[in-house]
């Protein structure tokens, strides 16, 4: 053995020995943690090396099984106290497991999640994960609704006399929403998908809400109005806290990484294997995956190579075509939102068509902005191509004009109501005078805009659904069972998870938008997102063929809340508009004979005790939001600096590390030329005899 | 003891809920599924031993591309030939349940990904490891120029003591940055 070592220097690879060492370290246990077989207070007034669990030491069953043995005979030996407590904590270990275990049968749609992500990657699952994180708000978002706004105006019965005509007749009262009690079949269809008549003159709309729930001088049992209006502030806040508290756990990853994007390709070969993977299509498919992923970030890496060694003058016309692109890009986001302006400004003026055409008519701006986001992304797409990016970074291009256009085109389309509500904000406008908003066209403004939003939602379900069974069922049917040229070149649907996302945001922010004017939406939306659940899974499993090009899961959950917050965004501008700037229509809903919706809040103000009233005066006073201000600025401050220490921290760990390498290094070659001098002189003395 | 009788005696039951991330649930269906790969006659039989080809047979692994080093990693055999007895299959279903630790997860993966036992994962492991997650038919393999490229990225982005292998701390470092690790380490039966 030792003649062997001896050649093994003189070829002089280090390396092999230093392996050589660890392979012999490594049959001793020292790869196993160790175990300090000391008693427990030994243990304890020492420092704690001991496991706390034996189950989180990886051994083999056997070894767990005897310490935990030895365990158990020691126990005795401690004295009350230490067991006590002891035991105390095993049985509350105990019990929070119970918890968990029987917590986990109550989460919704967990084996088919599991399933999903199982047979077609983390990316796909992330969609439905978030979908069944919107159902579950909206449903929440609801509950708070009915249980502060739609129980007691039920209870309290004060819609019934919604619509009774008042002592003062002005032009601004009249508003009757359901003319004709007694309608055809076809019309009652007709209202349903509309959202008028029987359905306008329910607790659907704002419209249909009172405020006489007591006296006038503001004593009530209980404050309609100001519950609506509150309400919808903590319904907004509330939704804003959950995906904060969603994006929190996202982002803590992301700041304790430091931001670093080093590690790339050692990450996609330790981590990229998912072990839930099952059956041999699913492996089959997870491999050509991670060869496709290597091989674009290797095509990179080659390409960045080639870039840097560009001629300027190729640099120059790259650069200008990729600026002739972006205005084509803009100029036909922008052909798509003056589409919907026009469309929307036509259907708001032509709106009293009978049958079929008066329904074409109101769906008119939903369909041009299906219509918008269905060819725009896919003309898009064919830009990108142009464009010449890396990969990556197509692909966010390609969903920030996806995102843009979806949420400026919701945008455009409220604005366009909002200026035709109040005649683009002219309060002197002959049409705008008497009631400061349009009474001839908009009786009852918030109904209409309630209205829009409904419409909007609807149509987005249908249409989902008639692509479903339109588009995808019979794409799937030729491809199969029609093997030509075409079909093959078309091949079976993929599922694109970032429109698919955008859509969810999309519908989220006109349920957002449209929550103040019509309280039954979260729910609706929940029913909407439920049978959207169930299509999507349905044509996943049937017509889809999993993507190549996968989107990574974690950093797209963030993405994804982010988008979701643009949104949120919109609809909190929408909200605060409306709530302080336009004025209530006059001949309905609870705020009817208030300047703004928020003035109420002041009113009932000061109907509340002095004392209360000097503490919220004090709170908004400067004597308490600037030393407020200062120990915000204070805590942030700590907390950056404290952020900043973690990540020197980590630099000079790992600059501690390779110090220690390359001192391990040193350390071993000094032993092999000890060793050598050592041997040297025993195999003269060998080789002699 | 590590009986694989008929039914699990309610000691044991809670003795493996303590020395495994597994519930009680968990561990009912484990020795439900352990006692189907039995031979009729050992059925009854204490430490009773699951051959590895058998356990190759389970649908979670049997397309997985690291089955055998799986089987390999978890057995308590010496010399190792795969088998496991129903210790050793809970320690595996443990090891890759849903509440098992990072440490445990990065400790078992970095024994998995360890094709020469040896306690490192030099060049050789690493090309055998790219070998098993990209190759699935003859078109989908890496050129040699392509392998040696990727080789030496992993070594110059995970080797922090160059010392031309990743051990054990070093692929743990790589892990904890990796926030998909945990969800993706995961077998349910």
């Amino acid at each position: 053995m030792m003649t062997s070592k001896v050649q093994r220097l003189d070829s002089g690879n280090e390396q092999e020995l230093l392996r050589l060492r660890r392979a012999s370290s490594r049959t001793s246990g020292q790869n196993y943690p160790q175990y300090n077989w000391n008693s427990p207070e030994e243990r304890d007034a020492g420092n704690a090396e001991a496991p706390r669990e034996l189950r989180t030491v990886a051994w083999p069953m056997a070894l767990k099984r005897s310490v935990r043995q030895v365990q158990q005979m020691q126990v005795p030996a401690s004295s009350n106290a230490a067991s006590w407590k002891h035991n105390k904590t095993k049985s509350l270990r105990k019990l929070k497991n119970n918890f968990w275990e029987f917590l986990y049968y109550f989460t919704l749609w967990g084996r088919s999640l599991q399933k999903i992500g199982g047979n077609f990657g983390g990316g796909v699952q992330s969609y439905f994960l978030f979908l069944r994180f919107l159902v579950v708000l909206n449903f929440v978002s609801f509950l708070l609704i009915a249980g502060f706004v739609i129980i007691p105006s039920f209870v309290l019965g004060s819609a019934e006399s919604g619509f009774v005509n008042r002592t003062e007749e002005g032009p601004c009262m009249t508003y009757d929403p359901n003319p004709n009690t007694l309608v055809a079949f076809y019309e009652y269809f007709l209202h349903l998908l509309s959202g008028t008549g029987f359905m306008e003159d329910s607790f659907m709309f704002y419209g249909y809400y009172n405020n006489n729930t007591g006296t006038e001088d503001g004593s009530r049992a209980y404050n309609i109005p100001l519950a609506y209006i509150f309400t919808a502030i903590f319904y907004f806040a509330f939704c804003l806290c959950c995906i904060i508290a969603r994006m929190g756990t996202a982002a803590r990853v992301a700041v304790a990484t430091g931001g670093s994007t080093v590690g790339n390709y050692s990450m996609i070969v330790f981590t990229g294997w998912d072990f839930g993977c099952l059956g041999n299509q699913a492996t089959k498919l997870k491999q050509k995956n991670i060869y496709y992923r290597l091989q674009v970030d290797l095509e990179e890496e080659r390409i960045k190579k080639q870039a840097a060694s560009l001629t300027p003058w190729r640099k120059v016309a790259l650069y200008s075509l990729r600026i002739l692109m972006f205005v084509v890009a803009l100029g036909l986001i922008g052909a798509a939102f003056f589409g919907i302006f026009k469309a929307t400004d036509f259907s708001q003026k032509h709106m009293e068509q009978p049958g079929f055409l008066g329904l074409l008519i109101e769906f008119l701006p939903s369909i041009v902005i299906t219509t918008g986001n269905f060819l725009v992304p896919l003309l898009c797409d064919q830009i990108a191509l142009i464009e010449k990016y890396s990969p990556s970074i197509t692909v966010v291009m390609a969903l920030l004009r996806a995102v843009v256009l979806r949420l400026v085109s919701l945008g455009i389309l409220l604005f366009t109501l909002c200026s035709q509500i109040t005649c683009s904000g002219n309060a002197e406008a002959s049409a705008c005078q008497q009631c400061r908003y349009d009474h001839e066209k908009y009786p009852c403004w918030e109904t209409r805009v309630g209205q829009e939003m409904y419409k909007l939602m609807l149509f987005d379900l249908l249409v989902n659904i008639a692509l479903l069974v339109l588009v995808e069922f019979p794409r799937r049917i030729v491809v199969d069972n029609w093997s030509c040229k075409l079909s093959q070149l078309v091949g079976r649907q993929e599922f694109v998870v970032p429109s698919n996302v955008l859509g969810l945001v999309y519908g989220q922010t006109v349920v957002w938008a449209g929550a103040l004017f019509c309280p039954l939406l979260p729910l609706m939306n929940t029913i909407k997102f439920v049978i959207l659940f169930y299509c999507k899974k349905i044509t996943l499993f049937h017509n889809c063929r999993p993507a190549l090009k996968t989107f990574r899961s974690t950093t797209s959950t963030f993405f994804f809340l982010v988008v979701l917050l643009f949104g949120w965004t919109l609809a909190l501008v929408v909200m605060i508009y409306s709530l302080a700037v336009i004025n209530p229509s006059m001949a309905c809903g609870p705020f009817r004979f208030f300047p703004s919706m928020w003035k109420i809040v002041p009113n009932s103000f000061y109907c509340l005790s002095k004392v209360t009233q000097d503490f919220l005066f004090f709170i908004g006073s400067q004597a308490f939001s600037i030393p407020l201000f200062a120990l915000s600025c204070v805590i942030m401050c700590y907390f950056v600096a404290l952020a900043s220490i973690y990540g020197k921290s980590v630099e000079m760990l790992k600059a501690q590390l390779k110090l220690e390498g390359q001192d391990k290094q040193f350390l071993v070659k000094q032993i092999e030329r000890l060793k050598l001098q050592h041997l040297m002189p025993a195999l003269r003395a060998e080789v002699q005899d | 003891m590590g009986t694989t009788a008929s039914q699990l005696g309610k000691a044991d039951l809670s003795e493996y809920q303590e020395l495994t991330f597994l519930t009680k649930q968990e561990i009912l269906l484990a020795h439900k599924r352990f006692t189907e790969l039995l031979p009729k006659e050992e059925k009854n039989s204490t430490n009773a031993r699951v051959p590895m080809t058998k356990i190759l047979t389970l649908p979670e692994l049997k397309s997985n591309p690291f089955k055998e080093r799986i089987c390999l990693v978890f057995s308590t055999t010496n010399p190792n030939d795969g088998s496991f007895s129903f210790d050793d299959f809970l320690d595996f279903l443990s090891a890759f349940s849903d509440s098992a630790t990072l440490e445990i997860k990065s400790h078992y993966a970095f024994r998995i990904f360890d094709f020469d036992n040896d306690g490192t994962l030099s060049c050789g492991d690493l090309e055998k490891l790219v070998d098993c997650l990209t190759y699935e038919s003859e078109d989908s393999r890496l050129t040699t120029e392509e392998m040696r490229q990727l080789i030496t990225n992993i070594l110059e982005e995970s080797d922090i003591d160059k010392d031309g292998t990743v051990n054990l701390s070093e692929f743990q470092h790589v892990i904890s940055r990796s926030p998909d690790f945990v969800s993706s380490f995961k077998i349910v039966l």
